[in-house]
């Protein structure tokens, strides 16, 4: 399935969007393995988003603009309908707005984590067993005759990621899936990644949120207008320093760490590496 | 979503349709005006005694000022002069025949709108094999509606507040609509395209059949009503040619 | 069907029942319900108008009961219309705008009265059917004022549809000009 390039494999991808003159992706060459996390962090504007899109074959199909270099996903070409037809239900993509995934016809919780399933044809007993059990993982059981229209939005980002967790995929491709979530559905999510990434599934995952991702990415990508200017551990990037000044990424203590030792001058016990978690600060300054 | 009750509600989706197909072809079948008061009579004393006396009344209201417009129109002529006024009986005649027309097929079309499951009529079309994305299209509207309805009632409200000044003449009326209509397009562009993507990625477009997850079942009793219907309206067109 | 006009068709079809809405609440004397339609049309083609209109509607008639559903003949045409317009650059400029929906209103307008005529028998929607009275009583044949009303109304009512839908299209941001190539075609980009 994979071969040599991955689960995902991207060689001179170029993006570029109707009516910009920056590409959205400048000559992004990189391979993502199965049974990893990988993080994708940038700021505003740095790719993360058009990578995604990329990666599940929606740019340019869905945006409009041009798409240079090769894509691979799970050993397909996501931009030819055969790829396309290949991949159906084998990935998993999750945005940060949930009202807009929902499949616009479902009247209960049950049926729109069903509704991909069916669409491919699975039989009904298949299709009742992955919806019970993507609804129990993602802890939404007791929501599963209730109409989607009136969940909140952390409820409804459970019921997105539940509707793709039924399909079983082998490539998770999330947009901030947890800007809805509260810190609970932020750990659980966490703890399903893994638990995905370990079943061999490939997780990417776009997210600012350092102090969650730290725990459950394997490898970080940082984007910058379009390229990937940092590859490496999460822990040995955040700890450094080239990633605060390129794109300010930093978890919490990291970044307190940072402004203390701004003010404090050159404490040796504020200099780099930082401390990334509450537990490295305890640690290092008790 | 709760399960509707009553005899409407627990016949089969695609009975329902056929009943209304029928009663709008028979109608127009049936010699006039007899014929249509009498489907009238029938078709919403069958829906009064099925419980669903509500969409009886509310296809009346619809119903109303259309009965007065056609006795207006058909059978009363002459000017404005009250002097020169005439009433016509078969104009009148014309105009009942019209109204019954119309009240059959609204009667019955409501009874068929009060007891529609989305969910019920989807699983119909996809145990069949018939086109789910024609049945997605109809579904999926049922539910954006409301959603831009409230939308549009937002942006209404927030112009207003930023000083559109959507009152006086036909005009300024018309030239308010830009402002309103621009936001709600734009709002529909976005959703749209977020949701091509999200139907894309969920097999929406997979070239396999649809699997039906609770398909209603069809009873003999549906049966029976689909091709009672579909006789007599043969019989109908079969008295037209005929005669 | 493509997913794309899967996720387009319902919210064209919301849209022509939101500015209904609207419509309503500025108390004007139109319908303007085929926004959608038009804009369906101009930036997906015509087979995403016809879907549109026909939807349109069905869904009205499931709300308002199937008394109106002949009149989806008027919305596949004027879908069809629209999709010509956007293919000769009809909504390039205000005037291209008002001359397209000048010949689109003449000819819904027409077809409009040839149904109200032969299956409603003169009578339609409340404030056309007045209009037909009132030319009836003013000494025109019921046919006659049938016709007149019709064209009247709809010769209005789409022209300011297609001013509006015009409008919109050329204040559409280019990145969402770039995802509907037949926008591109209607504005001559």
């Amino acid at each position: 399935m994979n071969g040599a390039d991955g689960a995902l494999a991207f060689h001179g991808v170029t993006l570029r969007y109707p009516g910009t003159d920056t590409p959205a992706l400048a000559g992004v060459s990189v391979s993502i393995r199965a049974g990893e996390v990988t993080w994708l962090y940038g700021a505003l504007g740095a790719g993360c988003t058009s990578f995604l899109l990329a990666a599940a074959g929606l740019a340019p199909a869905h945006t409009g603009g041009e798409l240079g270099g090769s894509v691979r996903a799970l050993g397909f070409d996501p931009r030819d309908p055969a790829g396309r037809a290949a991949l159906a239900g084998r990935i998993g993509f999750v945005t940060a707005v949930p009202a807009s995934q929902l499949s616009g016809v479902a009247a209960t919780v049950r049926e729109e984590v069903a509704f991909a399933p069916a669409n491919l044809g699975w039989p009904v007993t298949r299709i009742e067993s992955a919806t019970a059990s993507a609804l129990g993982r993602l802890g939404v059981a007791h929501l599963a005759d209730r109409d989607p229209a009136h969940l909140s939005g952390g409820e409804l980002q459970r019921v997105v990621i539940a509707s793709m967790l039924a399909l079983g995929p082998a490539l998770w491709l999330m947009d901030e899936p947890a800007s809805a979530l509260d810190r609970a559905g932020r750990d659980g999510l966490v703890s399903l990644l893994v638990e995905e990434a370990a079943q061999g599934a490939a997780v990417v995952l776009a997210s600012e949120d350092a102090d969650t991702m730290l725990a459950a990415a394997d490898r970080m990508l940082v984007l910058e207008h379009g390229r990937v200017v940092l590859d490496g551990a999460p822990d040995v990037l955040l700890a450094g320093g080239e990633i605060w000044e390129r794109a300010g990424g930093s978890t919490t203590i990291a970044s307190l760490a940072r402004r203390a030792g701004g003010l404090a001058g050159p404490v040796p016990a504020l200099a780099a590496p930082y401390p990334l978690t509450v537990a490295d600060g305890v640690a290092r300054w008790s | 979503m709760t399960r509707r009750a009553g005899l409407a509600a627990r016949a089969h989706p695609f009975t329902l349709f056929a009943v209304v197909a029928g009663v709008a072809a028979l109608a127009f079948l049936v010699p006039a005006p007899a014929g249509p008061i009498a489907l009238y009579a029938l078709v919403a004393s069958l829906a009064l005694v099925t419980g669903n006396a509500r969409a009886a009344g509310r296809a009346a209201l619809v119903c109303l000022p259309l009965w007065v417009l056609l006795a207006l129109l058909h059978g009363v002529g002459g000017g404005f002069d009250p002097r020169s006024i005439t009433v016509s009986r078969a104009g009148l005649a014309a105009a009942a025949a019209q109204g019954a027309r119309l009240g059959a097929v609204a009667t019955a079309s409501l009874v068929l709108f009060a007891a529609f499951d989305p969910s019920r009529f989807l699983d119909a079309v996809a145990a069949r094999g018939w086109s789910f994305h024609a049945a997605y299209l109809v579904v999926a509207t049922l539910q954006a509606a409301p959603r831009f309805r409230r939308r549009a009632a937002a942006i209404l409200e927030a112009q207003r507040a930023r000083g559109l000044r959507a009152g006086g003449g036909i005009a300024g009326r018309v030239r308010s609509l830009l402002p309103l209509t621009a936001p709600l397009v734009l709002g529909m562009l976005t959703e749209a395209d977020e949701r091509a993507m999200a139907l894309e990625i969920r097999g929406l477009g997979a070239r396999v059949p649809r699997t039906a997850l609770d398909p209603p079942p069809d009873r003999a009793g549906d049966r029976i009503a689909r091709w009672t219907t579909g006789g007599l309206v043969a019989a109908g067109i079969a008295w037209r040619v005929l005669a | 069907m493509s997913p794309r006009l899967l996720a387009l068709v319902p919210s064209a079809v919301a849209l022509n029942l939101a500015i209904g809405f609207v419509v309503n609440q500025l108390g004007l004397p139109l319908y303007l319900d085929t926004v959608g339609t038009v804009l369906a049309s101009a930036l997906a083609g015509p087979v995403a108008g016809v879907l549109t209109g026909i939807v349109s509607q069905t869904v009205r008639s499931l709300y308002e009961g199937f008394i109106w559903f002949p009149f989806v003949a008027v919305q596949v045409l004027i879908a069809i219309l629209a999709g010509l317009a956007a293919m000769r650059g009809g909504f390039r400029s205000l005037p291209r705008s008002l001359g397209w929906g000048l010949l689109v209103g003449a000819l819904a307008g027409a077809l409009s009265a040839a149904i109200s005529w032969f299956v409603f028998t003169g009578v339609t929607a409340t404030g056309v059917t007045a209009v037909t009275l009132l030319l009836t009583h003013l000494g025109l044949t019921k046919p006659q004022a049938v016709t007149v009303s019709s064209l009247g109304t709809d010769l209005l009512d789409k022209t300011i549809v297609f001013l509006l839908a015009g409008a919109v299209l050329r204040a559409l941001p280019e990145r969402a000009l770039g995802r509907y190539p037949w926008a591109r075609r209607a504005l001559c980009r």
